[in-house]
C-alpha cells in the first residue's frame, strides 16, 4: 500500500511538474505570410493555424525536446527542433514552395499526352472522340496537333516531313505493324483501333525514348484503359453501319465483346463520290478484351481483334486509256496480352507478347495479288526507382517478321528476326532539372547488323509554370517491305531529332512552342523512269540507302479551356521547311506528303440548356508539291492550298430510358474544292486531279448504352 | 513486489484509458470545431486540427477520416483554383485511403471516398465525368453493400444523382426518392460519440433543393 502511494505521487508530482510553454511566431515564404499553415508538436495533439497575418501562437504542457512541424498545401513540409521548459518560444519560420506534379520538371520536348489524368495532357480521350473531322479516329483527331500533316491520299500520321510508314503505332508497349487497313490508290484509310480502347495517348513527334524503335519520326504511344466499373451493354445504328458491344464485369475481372459491321453503299447512295466504286466497301471487325486483376497491383490485359474488308474499284493511274479494276480483300487478326506488376520493394515488370497477322489479295484487272504480312513480338521491361524520383528501365524485346507478295505465278518473300535492347534513366539535379539517357540497340536478321542509338533529354523549369526542354536522338528503321523483298543487301534507314521546347501551362491553358532540325541517311532509293503509280505489288531497281534528306521548322499550339464557359478551343500552326532524295528522286525535292504551313483551329462548346456539344474544325495546307513531267524541275509544281471546315453535333439524350448520344457530323461543309495532287499518263500528256474520296462527308451516328453512362467499345 | 507489478499495470492501464479519453475529447472537439465552422480560414482551421490528430494518431481510423472530409469543406471554397482544389482532394483522398487500411471494408470510409472523387471530378467535370462518376458511384455502392442503414452511404448516392445531370442518368427527382430514404435513416440513426453521425443537415438542404 505504502508502495502505491508513493508511487501515485510520483504520479501527481510529476504531472504538476509539466510546465505550461507557449510556442509562438510567424510563418512566411518568399517574405510573404502564409495564412492557413499547419504548425505542430510532432507526436502531439498540441498545435495551430496560422493566421491571416502569418502569426500563429499556442500552448503546450510537454517538455523537452520535440519537433515543430509546419505544413501547408502546395508547400514543403519542414521542422525544426525545440526545447520545451516553460520558457516562452518564438519562431520565423520559412517555407519553400514545393514543386508539385502540375509544376514540376518533366521530359516532354517532342511529347504530347493526350488522356484523362494525365499530368501536362493535351487532350483527353474524349476530345480524341469528338473532335470535328474526325470522326472519332485516333490519327484523324492528332492530325489537329502541331507538327502532323493532313494525310491526304495516303495512310498514315504524316509528322514533321516524315512519310506515313515513319510513325510506328505501340499497343501497351507493344509494336503494330500497322495501324491501317489496305492502301487503296489514293484514299487514305481509317485507323484499325477504336478511340474508346484507351485512356492515354502519348504522341511523339520526335526525340522519343529508347523504349521504342523502328520509326523514324514518331511513335504513338497507346495506352488501353484498366477495368471498367460496370456490367454494360452498348449499341450503335451509324449511316455507316451497326455496331454492338457488351461489357461483362466480375468481380477481379471484365470481358468486353464487341463487333462492327459497315457498309458504306446507303452513304453513297446519297453523297457524291468522286471514287469510281464498282462496290461499296464492306467492313466486319470484331473484338474482345479480357482484363484480370492479380493482386493488388498485377494487371493482366488481353486484347484481340479481326478486320475483314472488301473494296472494289476503278481508277486510271492519271489516264482515261488505261483503266484498271481493282479489288481489295483484306484479313487482320491482331491480339496482344500483356502483364504489368510491381513488387513491394518498387520493382515494375511489364511483359507482352502480340501477333499481327495481314492478309491480303486481290486482283488488277485479271491479275491476281497477294500481300501476306505476319508480326509475332515478345517484350519484357524491367524498372525500378532509385534514391526518390530517379529510376533507371531496362528492356528487351523479340520478334519475328515475314512479308510475302505474289503476282498471279510469281512470288517472293522473306523473314526477319529482330533483337532489340534498351535502357535509360532519368536523373533529377535538384527541383529545377531532369534528364534522360537512354540508349538502344537493334539486330535485324534480314540486315544483320547491330545499330546502336542513343537518346538524350534534357528539362528545366523556367518559373512556376515555364519550362524549356532539349532533346536529341539517332533513330533507325528497317527498309519498308517492298524493298527488303527484293534485296538483302539494304541497311538501316536513319534519322537524328534536335528538338528544343518550350512550354507554359496553367489551368485550363497550354502554351507550347517547339522548334526542331531532322537529319535523314541511308534513305532507301531505286532506279525508275517512270513515275506513274503502280499498285499491290511493284518491282524496283538498283535498291541501294543513298538516299538522304531534313525537316526544319516550328511548331505553335495554344489551347484555352477557361475562358469561355462550356467552352474550350485550340489553335496549332506549324512550319516545315523540307528536302529529300529517296525513292527515285532525281534530286533533292520538296515531297509531296509535306505542307509548307498548316493550320488547324478546333473549338467544342458545350451547351447545358440543349444537352448538345457543338464542335467545330477549320484546318488549312499550304500547296504541295506534285510531280509534272512536262516541268523540267523535279516536283517543280504546287497544287493550290487546302482547306477544309467540319463541323459536328453531339446531342445527349435518353432513348427507353438509357443513356444515348445522338452524333452527326460533316466534313468540308462550305465544299471547298480541294486536289490532293496529279496523276499523269505514262505519255505525260494527260492528267487527273486526285480529289478527297467525297467533296462533303456526311455521317450520323445513334450511340446507346444500357447500365452505364460510358463507352468501351 | 507482487504489489509493485500490480500497481504498474494499474497505472498503465489508468495511463492507457486516459489518452483514450484524450483522443475521444479531441475528436468530440474537432467535430465541433467542423461543426460550427462558417468560413475558408475556419474550415482550413478545423482541417488542420484533425491533421494534427491524424499525425499524432496514426492507426486511429477516425482521425485520419476527419481529416479527409474536412479537407472537402477547405476545397470547397470557390475562390480557390483547380490546381489547389486538385492538391486539396488528393491530400484528402490519401486520407480516406489511409482510414481504409485501418478498417478495412467500413460503409463510412467508403460514402468519404465516393464523396471526394465526385468532388474531385466536379474541378473538371468535362473531362471527368466520363471517368469519375462511375469510379465514385461505384464507391457509394460499395458503402451502401457494407451497410445499408448507413445514412451517409445515402445521402452520397442521393447527392451524386443531384448534382449529374438528367442526361447522364441523374436528376433532382431521382435524387429526391434516395434523399428520402436517407433522411428517414438519419431520422433513426444512433450517434456513438465519435462515429460519423454528420450529414443530417445537408440532406434536408438537397431534399429542400430538389422539390
Amino acid at each position: 500500500m505504502k508502495q502505491l502511494c508513493f508511487l501515485l505521487l510520483m504520479l501527481t508530482v510529476l504531472a504538476k511538474a509539466q510546465a505550461q510553454t507557449r510556442i509562438s511566431g510567424t510563418v512566411t515564404a518568399a517574405g510573404r505570410p502564409l495564412s492557413g499553415a499547419n504548425i505542430l508538436l510532432a507526436g502531439t495533439y498540441d498545435g495551430t493555424s496560422a493566421d491571416s497575418t502569418g502569426s500563429f501562437s499556442f500552448t503546450s504542457y510537454e517538455s523537452g525536446s520535440f519537433a515543430i512541424v509546419f505544413s501547408s498545401l502546395g508547400y514543403n513540409t519542414d521542422s525544426l527542433r525545440v526545447q520545451l521548459n516553460g520558457q516562452p518560444v518564438t519562431l520565423t519560420l520559412r517555407m519553400k514552395e514545393a514543386i508539385v506534379e502540375l509544376n514540376a520538371v518533366t521530359i516532354n520536348a517532342g511529347t504530347f499526352e493526350t488522356g484523362d489524368n494525365r499530368k501536362g495532357a493535351v487532350l483527353t480521350s474524349i476530345d480524341v472522340a469528338t473532335t470535328a473531322g474526325a470522326v472519332a479516329d485516333v490519327v484523324a483527331a492528332l492530325q489537329t496537333l502541331p507538327g502532323t500533316a493532313q494525310a491526304f491520299g495516303e495512310n498514315g500520321l504524316f509528322v514533321r516531313g516524315g512519310t506515313g510508314a515513319e510513325t510506328q503505332t505501340f499497343f501497351d508497349g507493344m509494336l503494330v505493324k500497322s495501324a491501317f487497313g489496305s492502301q487503296l490508290p489514293d484514299i487514305a484509310g481509317r485507323s484499325r483501333f477504336s478511340p474508346f480502347l484507351f485512356k492515354g495517348t502519348s504522341f511523339s513527334t520526335g526525340g522519343y525514348s529508347a523504349q521504342y524503335g523502328q520509326a523514324l519520326s514518331s511513335a504513338l504511344l497507346m495506352e488501353s484503359k484498366d477495368m471498367p466499373d460496370k456490367t454494360s451493354t452498348e449499341f450503335s445504328i451509324l449511316s455507316v453501319g451497326l455496331s454492338a458491344a457488351h461489357t461483362e464485369k466480375w468481380k477481379k475481372s471484365s470481358l468486353v465483346v464487341g463487333g462492327n459491321y459497315y457498309n458504306l453503299a446507303p452513304m453513297y447512295a446519297v453523297v457524291k463520290q468522286n471514287i469510281d466504286w464498282n462496290r461499296s466497301p464492306v467492313e466486319i471487325q470484331g473484338s474482345a478484351q479480357y482484363k484480370l486483376q492479380v493482386g493488388e497491383r498485377g494487371m493482366l490485359k488481353v486484347y484481340s481483334q479481326f478486320n475483314r474488308t472488301r473494296a472494289d474499284l476503278t481508277t486510271n493511274f492519271g489516264d482515261e486509256q488505261n483503266r484498271a479494276d481493282i479489288v481489295n480483300k483484306n484479313n487482320n487478326y491482331y491480339i496482344n496480352a500483356t502483364y504489368k506488376d510491381e513488387t513491394q520493394s518498387g520493382w515494375k515488370v511489364q511483359g507482352g507478347i502480340s501477333a499481327y497477322v495481314n492478309d491480303e489479295r486481290g486482283k488488277v484487272n485479271n491479275d491476281k495479288y497477294a500481300l501476306d504480312n505476319n508480326q509475332y513480338q515478345a517484350r519484357f521491361v524491367l524498372s525500378h526507382p532509385i534514391l526518390g524520383r530517379n529510376l533507371v528501365r531496362t528492356g528487351i524485346e523479340s520478334s519475328f517478321n515475314s512479308h510475302g507478295e505474289s503476282w498471279n505465278a510469281l512470288g517472293r518473300s522473306f523473314n526477319n528476326h529482330m533483337q532489340a535492347a534498351f535502357a535509360e534513366t532519368e536523373w533529377y539535379l535538384g527541383q529545377l532539372f531532369v534528364t534522360r539517357i537512354g540508349v538502344r540497340t537493334e539486330n535485324n536478321s534480314i540486315i544483320d547488323k547491330w545499330n546502336l542509338a542513343p537518346r538524350l533529354s534534357f528539362a528545366m523549369k523556367a518559373g512556376k509554370r515555364g519550362q524549356f526542354a532539349l532533346a536529341y536522338g539517332s533513330f533507325y528503321q528497317n527498309p519498308d517491305d517492298a524493298y527488303l523483298v527484293q534485296d538483302r543487301n539494304l541497311d538501316y534507314e536513319k534519322a537524328q531529332h534536335f528538338i528544343l521546347n518550350y512550354v507554359y501551362q496553367k489551368t485550363g491553358i497550354t502554351f507550347r512552342a517547339e522548334t526542331y532540325y531532322k537529319k535523314y541517311d541511308n534513305l532507301t532509293k531505286y532506279n525508275s523512269t517512270t513515275y506513274t503509280q503502280g499498285f499491290a505489288v511493284t518491282n524496283y531497281s538498283d535498291l541501294n540507302n543513298g538516299g538522304s534528306g531534313y525537316a526544319k521548322g516550328f511548331d505553335l499550339f495554344f489551347r484555352d479551356k477557361k475562358t469561355i464557359p462550356g467552352g474550350q478551343y485550340w489553335i496549332s500552326y506549324s512550319y516545315l521547311d523540307t528536302k529529300r532524295d529517296f525513292r527515285n528522286y532525281p534530286t533533292r525535292a520538296i515531297p509531296p506528303f509535306a505542307a509548307k504551313h498548316s493550320l488547324n483551329i478546333v473549338y467544342k462548346q458545350y451547351v447545358p440548356g440543349l444537352k448538345t456539344e457543338f464542335g467545330t474544325t477549320y484546318t488549312f495546307s499550304s500547296g504541295r508539291t506534285y510531280y509534272n513531267p512536262n516541268n523540267a524541275v523535279f516536283l517543280g509544281n504546287k497544287t493550290k492550298s487546302f482547306n477544309n471546315l467540319s463541323l459536328n453535333i453531339s446531342y445527349l439524350t435518353r432513348v427507353f430510358n438509357e443513356f444515348a448520344v445522338l452524333y452527326a457530323s460533316a466534313t468540308n461543309l462550305p465544299g471547298f474544292s480541294n486536289v490532293y495532287g496529279y496523276n499523269y499518263s505514262a505519255d505525260g500528256l494527260k492528267n487527273t486531279a486526285i480529289r478527297p474520296a467525297a467533296n462533303r462527308n456526311y455521317f450520323i451516328g445513334l450511340l446507346v448504352t444500357i447500365g452505364d453512362n460510358t463507352f468501351n467499345h | 513486489m507482487k504489489k509493485i507489478i500490480i500497481t504498474l499495470v494499474l497505472a498503465f492501464a489508468l495511463v492507457n484509458a486516459f489518452s483514450q479519453d484524450k483522443f475521444t475529447s479531441a475528436i468530440l472537439k474537432g467535430i465541433a470545431m467542423m461543426d460550427s465552422a462558417k468560413n475558408a480560414a475556419s474550415n482550413l482551421e478545423s482541417a488542420n486540427y484533425f491533421e494534427r490528430i491524424a499525425n499524432a494518431e496514426p492507426a486511429q481510423w477516425l482521425a485520419q477520416y476527419y481529416a479527409g472530409l474536412t479537407l472537402i469543406y477547405v476545397a470547397y471554397d470557390e475562390s480557390k483554383d483547380a490546381e489547389t482544389r486538385d492538391m486539396i482532394y488528393d491530400k484528402a483522398i490519401a486520407f480516406a485511403d489511409k482510414a481504409d487500411k485501418l478498417k478495412p471494408g467500413n460503409s463510412d470510409v467508403y460514402a468519404l471516398k465516393g464523396y471526394i472523387t465526385f468532388m474531385k471530378m466536379a474541378v473538371a467535370p468535362q473531362a471527368r465525368a466520363m471517368s469519375m462518376i462511375p469510379v465514385s458511384n461505384a464507391q457509394i455502392e460499395k458503402a451502401i453493400a457494407l451497410d445499408p442503414e448507413n445514412p451517409r452511404a445515402l445521402l452520397m448516392k442521393g447527392q451524386n444523382l443531384f448534382y449529374t445531370p438528367e442526361a447522364f442518368g441523374g436528376g433532382k427527382a431521382k435524387a429526391a426518392e434516395v434523399l428520402k430514404q436517407a433522411a428517414i435513416k438519419f431520422a433513426s440513426q444512433k450517434t456513438t460519440g465519435i462515429e460519423p453521425s454528420w450529414g443530417q443537415r445537408r440532406c434536408n438542404s438537397l431534399l429542400e433543393q430538389s422539390k
